[in-house]
């Protein structure tokens, strides 16, 4: 893959902490002597990423996500391991890095809480040596795209959470990023911004280019927008590589839904799979991915005039996400 | 750099008026503790027959009017938002633009001194005719004096950073910082004038950074020094500058090796 914008290799970040055991003494103790734990946050991770991807990077809270993108915007620097962001080692923080990527946080602000967002960006105008012409040109483009106009010029203060979301968008795209990294980008939002967050960076992603690596705890940003995931759980990479091959891999049956004009009997329809649910007029069925086919066939022939409707799927992503976290079946990790 | 800095105080302009009394009220800072010592040391001049050591009550008026326009203009307190700024992750967003975040500082450290001045100015000039101050100044100490009041303050702001720059290491800075400002409250010459201090305690403030923050422009702009004298004075400040930028680079370089963006 040689137009990787992102080659990470072996990438490990270990925090110290102070640790002390509760109680009066063991605070008085701590006084004099301290101990220290080493927590291991990242470790050995590699991957590479290509020009105009969107990855998703998925795992529980304390995974290890946010600290990977830190390292990677040159936010933190790394216990080992290599990385390079448009071919540059991020933790120098040398200024032609600095105007490729940006880092946006959900829930962190870069904007000046008093002023208007509109002054802030000028700021930026000139820190990032963007040309008027390209800055009204990249305004105007995220201002269509994010309805920006009426929001532009109230104190961010006086916005809420979803128009300083958008506001804080327009900040961190406003240099025309090579490279963005979205933490969490729609926390807190309701469900219609985060539609329009999602349907945002979808189209600035086929607009611009931009490489995105996102994280999110919405399975609807990822199933949105990423086709390719990487699944980190206590620090360690679990799973690299297409979404839906995820689903294959961790849930090896189909999810078959059978609406009903009359009840079914229910030895039929254990005989065809695991019943998940079941109610007069609906039943849930889990079954093998191999069997689905020659199962669903069995339920039209069968259930006649009694079957109102029908639907094979896969498993919803949260629950096949669920199994990789309970470490139900560690999948072996592939590489894109 | 001149846009960014352009652009920088524009936004800087904007931020203090929101703000319009707090701006103000600090300013208070600057000429409080110098008016009451300089009643202090005038009560205590007039118990001993009017002088206080070399100084009449009208050259402690002069000190000290000149002590308020100098230490409004070296004040530096970026330390403090220093570590709010660590504490509430709002440092991380700088580190990411291409701009050192010294410069924000910069802008906002000369901007509010400036705004705050017309405020500042007036008090020094009511305390030099209330005193009757006596000023000795030349045009050359006038002239020394401006260059030393600019390496005082560039001196003040360099080791705040750098005493900053140990939230690194330690999020509550609060404790380190306090304790540097103390130890620069008895030797910058803020209680008494310098050459009113002990002798030993006169070395140690010329030895350490601290009588170059305050005690030295104040004396060379009254003219209490001869011009040779105020010459060395500002040869003491250069070294001390460049001690501290050097410190600074070391320590804001190795602080970011340590960075854990707390909450950020």
């Amino acid at each position: 893959m040689s137009d990787a914008v992102i080659e990470v290799s072996g990438l490990t970040k270990v925090y110290r902490v102070h640790e002390r055991q509760e109680g009066l003494g063991a605070t008085v103790r701590s006084l004099f002597r301290r101990t220290f734990k080493d927590i291991p946050a990242v470790t050995d991770a590699s991957f590479r990423i290509a020009a105009g991807e969107v990855v998703g990077f998925l795992g529980p809270n304390g995974a290890g996500k946010t600290t990977t993108l830190k390292m990677l915007s040159g936010l933190l620097y790394p216990t080992a391991g290599e990385a390079r962001v448009v071919g540059h080692v991020p933790w120098k923080r040398e200024g032609d890095f600095l105007r490729q990527i940006t880092l946006l946080m959900g829930n962190r602000t870069q904007l000046v809480w008093d002023i208007a967002a509109a002054d802030s960006l000028r700021v930026l105008q000139e820190i990032y040596r963007i040309s008027e012409e390209r800055y009204r040109a990249t305004l105007g483009e995220l201002t269509d795209l994010l309805d920006l106009g009426p929001l532009l010029h109230k104190p961010v203060r006086n916005l809420s959470l979803g128009e300083r979301m958008k506001v804080e968008f327009a900040a961190g795209l406003v240099h025309s990023p090579r490279v963005a990294f979205l933490d969490e980008p729609t926390l807190g939002l309701d469900v219609s911004m985060q539609a329009r967050i999602r349907r945002f960076v979808a189209e600035h992603n086929r607009r611009a280019g931009t490489t995105i690596l996102l994280t999110s705890h919405y399975m609807d940003d990822v199933v949105a927008l990423c086709r390719r995931v990487i699944v980190i759980h206590h620090g360690r990479l679990l799973y690299d590589g297409e979404l839906g091959e995820l689903a294959q891999r961790m849930a090896p049956y189909k999810v078959i839904t059978v609406a009903l004009r009359e009840s079914a009997p229910s030895a039929f329809l254990d005989e065809l799979g695991t019943v998940v649910s079941r109610d007069v007029a609906s039943v849930r069925l889990q079954v093998p991915r191999e069997h689905a086919p020659e199962r669903t066939a069995r339920i039209v022939r069968d259930l006649g005039a009694a079957l109102a409707d029908i639907s094979v799927e896969d498993p919803p992503i949260e629950e096949v996400i669920d199994r990789v976290f309970a470490g139900e079946r560690m999948p072996e990790a592939a590489t894109a | 750099m001149i846009r960014v800095y352009r652009a920088l105080i524009t936004q800087s302009i904007q931020v203090l008026s929101a703000y319009r009394v707090s701006l103000f009220l600090y300013a208070l800072f600057s000429f409080i503790r110098p008016i009451i010592f300089l009643a202090a040391w005038v009560a205590v001049a007039e118990s001993q027959g009017g002088r206080l050591g070399s100084f009449s009550r009208a050259d402690l008026g002069g000190y000290f009017a000149i002590a308020i326009l100098v230490t409004h203009l070296t004040a530096a307190w970026d330390f403090f938002e220093f570590e709010w700024e660590v504490r509430r992750g709002s440092l991380s967003p700088k580190l990411l633009r291409p701009l050192h975040p010294i410069n924000y500082s910069i802008v906002n450290n000369g901007l509010w001194k400036l705004m705050t001045s017309v405020a500042v100015v007036p008090v020094a000039v009511a305390v030099a005719i209330t005193f009757d101050a006596r000023f000795a100044a030349t045009p050359a100490h006038l002239a020394l004096g401006t260059v030393s009041v600019v390496l005082a303050a560039g001196l003040t702001f360099t080791f705040g950073w750098v005493f900053a720059s140990a939230v690194f290491w330690t999020t509550r800075v609060h404790a380190i910082v306090t304790l540097y400002q103390r130890t620069a409250f008895i030797f910058s010459g803020q209680v008494a004038p310098l050459l009113l201090l002990p002798a030993p305690l006169l070395v140690a403030a010329l030895i350490l950074p601290f009588g170059y923050m305050l005690g030295v422009p104040t004396e060379i702009l009254r003219g209490g020094v001869d011009v040779t004298t105020a010459l060395l004075m500002i040869g003491g400040q250069v070294v001390w500058l460049a001690i501290g930028i050097v410190l600074y680079r070391v320590v804001w370089n190795a602080g970011l090796r340590q960075y854990s963006a707390v909450g950020a």
